[in-house]
């Protein structure tokens, strides 16, 4: 048992330790202030997130107001954090123009050698994991090069939580790939803000700011058509609710990937089972298991088939990498 | 429900209230801390809590069958009902899915095709743990070490809060006779409790999670893109991260069953200064690694039937203990590894006495048997451990190999060469600081963890899987 030996030294009223315990929250909480508030941007609907936000955010402008931001910031940068939210993005708010469609040039990139392979990005939310990991089954030999950053809960609705065009300018900068994957989507139901209005997910307007941020994202993934970038929004889940998202990110993603240079849109939805869910599918004449239990994410078995679907998709732009 | 969240602290700050007030009064403490813990492991599923209540019900109605009646056929039929019981449940939950697709596999591979329709079973976090712990307590009934105890303690037995997810796996003559007396709200072990719960919440943010990050994810993920000293510090890295993640957890659920007044076994104790695989598991998971002695290693013969048998029990031992973390061939093969470590190092002493070697040296030696085995544990199937493995002469830029990774590796490793009395002074220094003083240290404290953690959040801990 722990602790031993003499232990009246070590000893203390509950009352006393309940003075440290909420002194302490409260210090972490007026220093942590803006966290607690991203924490609350990043948590799903309903009353946990509402309690979060609602102490949160007055603690935050008082907080802020008195300077209390100031030693997280110089935490942060001593951890070599750099913020991942900015207002005043155009990720948040811009032009649909963005969304214009221009003709198509044909892009001509340095195929990758055995000794000089492919630095690839796979990037997105939790399913970029498996699905980066896979890619190395599913490219040939020594071709490919891949860096998986799986940025969990994360999205392109929320950018108050997590912003992608401010993540995304980061990451390349970081690392300089050659070719980006981007695999996200499935933590996208939230309304989105055009104008001073709120647009739910079923919504023209919706699908038409989703596109929008997705051609933003792409763009700065892209460094504006300096390499390729492959965008796979979710592929059908468990749960029909979803696919109704899924299907209008699916629309909204193919129709960005139309107007940014060099971006392509991997249809996992449609590719994977025909757009019909399945639990147990058939790989290289094996059953596996495919999905997790939660009827969204892949198993690490079945990641195999959307990463072979990605690797199809690159092999246009790199020949080399077809099967 | 994780440690490290905004909404365990909001939590934790409630029950501590309420608890320490209920406290004198018995017939409500046990009623709310049961609530609360439930209300804590339904969190993520409220399914799961059926499950415990389950769990509880049979054990707790096996135990009274066992306590009372005078027919000893009768007690062992109640034994191994409840202990059939508890294995059928880690049995469906746990291995079911691996059990299917292994055999689907083999019958494939001599041409039967695939008959057995493949399952996507859902894994309840903790049931290794509570499983455990129930098998423990019918058996300490039927051995006369335990008294049955009523409905309502067993199910606090289970389901307590700080050990219910992750252990430690206590034992029933551990907790029980400390839920029968109520704690003194005067003498608070805040000292260790405190100190723990630091310990626990810099370990996994600033260590653990960090090292997963920047060096042992990368390498595992794609063993072919890194040279051969990457790979080697992704080892070393990972030995590191898995101590800091799981004694990381452990030290905050001791901790906090401090604050509310009891008191845990112990789970670790400076696993990396052991000179024998026989002392590294003395120290390392040691509610598991006892466990697995007296409810497994014993009653399979233990040391009694000969060398033969003692080897044949330890090798079982250890695999069973690899399989008890996942149905998968790597846990099976890290179990292997330790067993025929375990049996060598037996038969060295057997055969030649014990050996005279440098204490150094020893440690050099366990310490990379550990983390080899490490390597089977982390890598998602054995190609990939292998491929590990292999890299380890490659040359090429080592980019991952940075001053932080390689300070952390080491500083994680290294603190646990300080003498324990060190930290029991610190612990006696913090309790003698004037109240508020020790509440603002502890709050820059989790806001440096916070920041050190960045906006990826808390990774979940290795050991919420098994």
């Amino acid at each position: 048992m722990y602790p031993t030996g003499d232990q009246r030294d070590l000893r203390m009223p509950a009352g006393r330790v309940l003075v440290v315990v909420v002194v302490a929250l409260v210090v972490a909480a007026l220093l942590n202030s803006e966290a607690i508030v991203r924490a609350g941007e990043g948590m799903g609907n309903g009353p946990t997130r509402d309690a979060v936000l609602w102490a949160g955010r007055p603690l935050d402008d008082a907080a802020g107001a008195v300077g209390l931001h100031l030693p997280r910031k110089g935490l942060d940068l001593a951890f070599g954090q750099e913020p991942k939210t900015l207002s005043g993005t155009e990720l948040e708010r811009g032009s649909t123009a963005i969304l214009r469609r221009h003709p198509r040039r044909a892009q001509q990139f340095p195929q990758p050698t055995r000794a000089d392979p492919l630095h690839v990005l796979v990037t997105g939310d939790s399913q970029a994991e498996f699905v980066g990991q896979r890619m190395l089954d599913a490219a040939p030999d020594g071709l490919l090069n891949v860096d998986v950053v799986a940025r969990n809960g994360t999205g392109l609705t929320r950018p108050e939580f997590f912003n992608w065009e401010v993540n995304a300018k980061q990451e390349i900068a970081d690392r300089r790939p050659d070719a980006v994957v981007m695999v996200m989507g499935a933590n996208d139901g939230f309304n989105v803000v055009v104008d001073g209005s709120a647009y739910g997910p079923f919504t023209p307007e919706w699908e038409t700011e989703y596109a929008r941020r997705t051609a933003v994202v792409m763009r700065e993934l892209g460094s504006r058509g300096r390499r390729p970038v492959y965008w796979a929004p979710p592929p059908t889940a468990r749960n029909e609710e979803f696919n109704r998202i899924y299907r209008v990110q699916n629309f909204a993603v193919s129709r960005a990937a139309e107007a940014v240079p060099g971006a392509r849109y991997v249809d996992f939805y449609d590719g994977i089972g025909n757009g019909r869910y399945r639990n147990v599918t058939k790989i290289d004449g094996r059953e596996v298991v495919s999905r997790q239990p939660d009827g969204v994410h892949f198993t690490r078995d079945g990641a195999l088939t959307p990463a072979r679907l990605v690797v199809e998709s690159m092999a246009r732009d790199y020949p080399v990498l077809a099967p | 429900m994780t440690f490290p969240t905004i909404e365990f602290a909001t939590f934790f700050v409630v029950v501590f209230v309420l608890s320490w007030l209920l406290m004198p009064h018995p017939r409500l403490w046990r009623p709310f801390i049961l609530a609360v813990s439930y209300f804590f492991y339904g969190w993520i599923d409220p399914r799961w809590v059926l499950l415990l209540v389950g769990s509880t019900l049979v054990n707790t109605f096996a135990a009274q069958v066992i306590a009372r009646s005078p027919s000893e056929r009768m007690r062992r039929r109640a034994l191994w009902g409840a202990i059939g019981f508890d294995l059928g449940l880690l049995g469906t939950f746990k291995y079911l899915g691996f059990f299917v697709s292994s055999t689907d596999d083999a019958l494939d591979g001599i041409g039967l095709g695939s008959p057995l329709p493949l399952l996507q079973v859902v894994l309840p976090i903790g049931i290794s743990f509570f499983t455990f712990q129930a098998i423990s307590y019918v058996v300490d009934v039927h051995r006369g070490e335990t008294r049955a105890a009523s409905l309502g303690d067993v199910a606090i037995l289970q389901g307590f809060f700080p050990h219910l997810v992750a252990g430690p796996i206590v034992r029933a003559n551990e907790l029980l006779p400390q839920l029968r007396t109520p704690r003194d709200p005067r003498a608070v072990l805040a000292g260790p409790g405190l100190f723990l719960i630091a310990a626990g919440l810099i370990k996994k943010t600033v260590v653990a999670d960090e090292l997963a990050r920047r060096i042992v994810d990368p390498v595992f993920n794609d063993p072919a893109a890194h040279s051969g000293a990457e790979a080697l510090l992704a080892i070393y890295g990972f030995a590191a991260q898995i101590y800091c993640d799981f004694s990381g957890y452990t030290d905050m659920a001791i901790g906090l069953a401090l604050l509310l007044g009891f008191v845990l076994p112990q789970n670790f104790d400076r696993p990396y200064l052991a000179t024998s695989l026989w002392e590294f598991w003395r120290r390392w998971h040691m509610t598991l690694s006892r466990w697995l002695r007296d409810y497994l290693y014993i009653p399979l013969g233990g040391n009694r039937g000969g060398p033969r048998r003692t080897y044949r029990n330890l090798m079982l031992t250890m695999l069973l203990g690899g399989l008890w973390h996942g149905a998968a061939w790597t846990f099976l093969v890290w179990g292997g590894i330790h067993g025929t470590a375990l049996s060598a190092e037996r038969w060295v002493r057997e055969r030649f006495g014990t050996p005279r070697v440098p204490a150094w040296l020893a440690w050099l030696v366990t310490f990379h048997v550990v983390c080899l085995a490490w390597v089977f544990f982390r890598a998602p199937d054995l190609s990939i451990a292998f491929e590990v493995l292999g890299r380890l002469g490659a040359g090429g830029p080592s980019p991952l190999v940075t001053l932080p990774v390689v300070f952390l590796t080491v500083a994680a490793i290294a603190v646990q060469g300080v003498p324990p009395g060190w930290w029991r002074d610190a612990e006696a220094w913090v309790v003698a600081r004037p109240a508020v003083a020790q509440g603002v240290a502890l709050g820059l404290l989790v806001v440096a963890a916070d920041a050190a953690v960045g906006q990826q959040g808390v990774a979940p801990f290795i050991y919420y899987r098994f």
